[in-house]
């Protein structure tokens, strides 16, 4: 059964994410598998530095989702049923940095669809409760692993209809984000798609670095980031890091 | 203790909370291990019970951490693979929590 590793990746006028990807791309075939689909435009590829044998995919990103202000295209996660080649999928953020090989061990799972529900802020505050607000139960679409088989096609079928009625549902479930979130995209479509009775998930939270976090440095195995005047380091854990100024690091 | 010598002692304190917390962290998401196929956490419940269990039969259920039931018919391999991975995690958090120890002095 082939396995292996989707990323998407879209530059903006802010923000050059392909820095960020060739980074995780390093650490993915270093902990997770060399097998890698990275989903991109032909303007962040002609801006790659050669990564070794990667499988690309070019497409054009969806347009008009903004974060704090700035563009942001993030709204195409709802195609990687379609657009992975492998039977069995994991989806990585790229700016979740898998400092371990926690995460090739689902490839060894016969689970459907995993996805994690918790996040773990590293910076001691635990800046992600806020989401409690909505009606359902949250997911960090940050990780996820699918198994190609028709009820995880059915689930993102799903997720593509949520997605073409997003504000709708967003106002049932009193979602307050102004912008279009994968995180709640998956959630509302799992909710949807399993009947309202709860799913499958990753049996760990996300390790988290809040937004506000500067990160100073980036090692082979860990990072050290800095907030307020404290300055902290993790080796040998997965980090996502939410400040994108990593892709300057 | 004048005021500098507080400020200096509690963010060292700080330091090593975060520090910690984070490591302890670190070690839980290690305990999550693969076992036919399911997920299971390498902690002392499912150790104990596993542990239990093969003591009184050759094969059983146990449930993975999606609350599936899971036959095991080998629990000395399956015993083996929880205890590894647990002593893995532990001993990992061990030399961490020596730094902390190291820097205190």
């Amino acid at each position: 059964m082939s396995k292996g590793v989707l990323l998407f990746c879209f530059d903006t006028e802010h923000t050059q994410y392909h820095k960020i990807l060739e980074r995780c791309v390093r650490l993915v075939k270093k902990n997770i598998c060399n097998d890698i689909t990275v989903v991109t435009n032909l303007e962040t590829y002609k801006k790659l530095k050669p990564l070794g044998l990667i499988n690309y995919k070019l497409i054009q990103p969806e347009l008009g989702n903004k974060k704090n202000g700035l563009p942001w295209y993030n709204a195409d996660r709802h195609m990687a049923y379609e657009l992975s080649p492998y039977e069995k999928t994991l989806v990585i953020d790229i700016d979740y940095f898998c400092f371990t090989s926690n995460l090739a061990q689902m490839f060894d799972t016969d689970y459907d669809f995993l996805v994690s529900d918790t996040a773990f802020d590293l910076s001691n505050r635990n800046s992600f409760d806020a989401r409690r607000f909505s009606m359902i139960p949250m997911v960090w679409a940050t990780v996820l692993f699918f198994k190609k088989n028709h009820i995880v096609k059915n689930i993102f079928d799903t997720v593509k209809y949520v997605k073409q009625h997003y504000s709708y549902f967003t106002e049932m479930y009193r979602i307050y984000a102004k912008n279009f979130r994968n995180d709640y995209l998956f959630a509302i479509a799992l909710q949807q798609a399993n009947g309202f009775v709860g799913y499958e998930k990753l049996p760990f939270a996300l390790p988290t670095l809040p937004p506000d976090c500067e990160v100073l440095n980036i090692s082979n195995n860990g990072l050290t980031w800095k907030y307020n005047d404290q300055i902290s380091f993790v080796e040998n854990q997965d980090v996502h890091v939410l400040n994108k100024e990593v892709a300057n690091v | 203790m004048d005021i500098s010598e507080l400020k200096k002692q509690s963010d060292l304190s700080y330091d090593r909370a975060i520090a910690k917390r984070n490591a302890l962290e670190k070690a839980n998401s290690r305990l999550v291990v693969v076992y036919n196929e399911h997920l299971f956490r390498a902690d002392p419940e499912t150790i104990c019970l596993v542990s239990t269990l093969k003591k009184l039969y050759d094969s059983f259920c146990v449930l993975d951490t999606n609350n599936n039931p899971v036959e095991i018919n080998d629990p000395k391999d399956f015993l083996s693979v929880l205890v590894t991975r647990n002593q893995e995690s532990i001993n990992a958090y061990q030399q961490v929590y020596k730094t902390f120890t190291r820097r205190d002095k």
